[in-house]
């Protein structure tokens, strides 16, 4: 039970994770509820599937950079606040899913308690995106529209700087 | 106890104004005045959020700037008091790339210390260019802002959670622009905040005046 809840929690927990959830959330909160849940689909797909990939002992590279740049992405495009093509908007959602999936790996004794991890980190980030899809949805009011925008450019701002530190030292 | 309005007597909003014009700008001018701008950009930060969040707040130079970008804003209204919040971080996003990289910006200080003297003296002159123009002079000064961060900001753990509390810092000075700015709306409001925009280019002209 422990393993589930600290896999369960371990979105939550890694900054840059909600960092990319949040802005990917607050992108599918300005598009139409139907592109909103094919995005939700494809997302929790990527994230089974990058999961999938850890249990088979799959090494990832650069998976926390990919995050960071897929955030710099979704910040971006929420500061434009444009209808985002249907593709794109699907390739955001599994690069994203995967990216958070592959940056989890489970810091387990056995396999049996890393499986439970994984499967906790499937559901806590399918969770986290869902539910912060739909508060961001929810956000009409012109006054909340300005602020996810504001808060996108921040993301993207805060995602450039810490991609560049990074790469770069 | 007895107050005597005849101050106000007669000249309605005006008179009360001029008083808080002058009060406002005193305020101001005597803060920033009691810091020092060597604090602003000098030095290693420890990292962590509340580093990078404490970091904007204890440059005066760079508190008196994000405050104008939010007056400003504020002053010009709808699109531009949104537009300048979501354009300042991501242009000074990429001024503090150039930062990290390692790219020499001459008079990162001096771009600095200008750019409150520039956008506080738009405020005061109640300047309203078009919204391009306004986006342009602002982005250029988040650069300078940006480098300055950039080159500080630390390596390790902590990086995201800094760039994180900087970048809500810089925000939070922002909205705080944009909130005094909303009393534009009145008349005595507007006069107040042409002369809290009149405090900061003052006060950008001290910081430019150290710098010489």
């Amino acid at each position: 039970m422990t393993a589930f809840i600290g896999g369960l929690l371990h979105p939550l927990l890694v900054s840059a994770h909600v960092m990319a959830v949040l802005a990917l959330a607050l992108l599918l909160g300005q598009q139409a509820p139907g592109r909103r849940r094919q995005a939700l689909f494809v997302y929790v797909a990527a994230v089974i599937a990058g999961l999938g990939a850890i249990a088979l002992a799959v090494v990832p590279v650069l998976a926390g950079e990919a995050l960071l740049m897929l955030a710099l992405l979704c910040g971006g495009l929420v500061a434009l606040a444009r209808p985002v093509p249907e593709l794109l908007g699907w390739v955001l959602a599994g690069g994203t899913g995967a990216a958070l999936a592959l940056d989890s790996p489970p810091a387990a004794l056995s396999l049996s308690e890393a499986n439970v991890t994984l499967v906790g980190t499937a559901v806590g980030a399918a969770l986290l995106l869902a539910v912060l899809a739909e508060s961001a949805a929810r956000l009409r009011r012109n006054w909340q529209r300005i602020g996810a925008r504001i808060l996108g450019s921040w993301i993207a701002a805060s995602a450039v700087l810490v991609l560049a530190l990074r790469l770069v030292r | 106890m007895q107050v005597d309005l005849s101050l106000y007597a007669g000249k309605g909003n005006i008179g009360y104004a001029a008083v808080m014009m002058r009060a406002i700008f005193s305020i101001i001018l005597i803060l920033l005045l009691l810091v020092s701008p060597a604090l602003a950009h000098s030095g290693s930060m420890t990292g962590g959020f509340v580093g990078g969040l404490a970091h904007p707040a204890f440059g005066p130079d760079h508190v008196a700037a994000m405050v104008a970008v939010g007056l400003w804003g504020a002053f010009l209204g709808a699109p531009a008091i949104y537009t300048l919040p979501v354009v300042f971080p991501l242009v000074m996003a990429f001024g503090g790339v150039v930062g990290i990289v390692g790219l020499p910006l001459p008079g990162v200080e001096v771009g600095i210390a200008a750019s409150a003297a520039v956008l506080g003296l738009m405020v005061a002159l109640a300047a309203k260019p078009p919204l391009w123009i306004t986006a342009v002079i602002v982005g250029a000064f988040a650069i300078f802002h940006g480098h300055a961060h950039g080159a500080e900001l630390p390596p390790g753990a902590d990086a995201l959670a800094y760039s994180a509390g900087f970048v809500i810092a810089t925000g939070a000075l922002h909205l705080a622009g944009i909130g005094f700015g909303l009393l534009a709306r009145w008349p005595a409001g507007r006069v107040a905040v042409r002369a809290a925009g009149g405090a900061i280019a003052f006060a950008g002209l001290m910081f430019l005046g150290r710098l010489a």
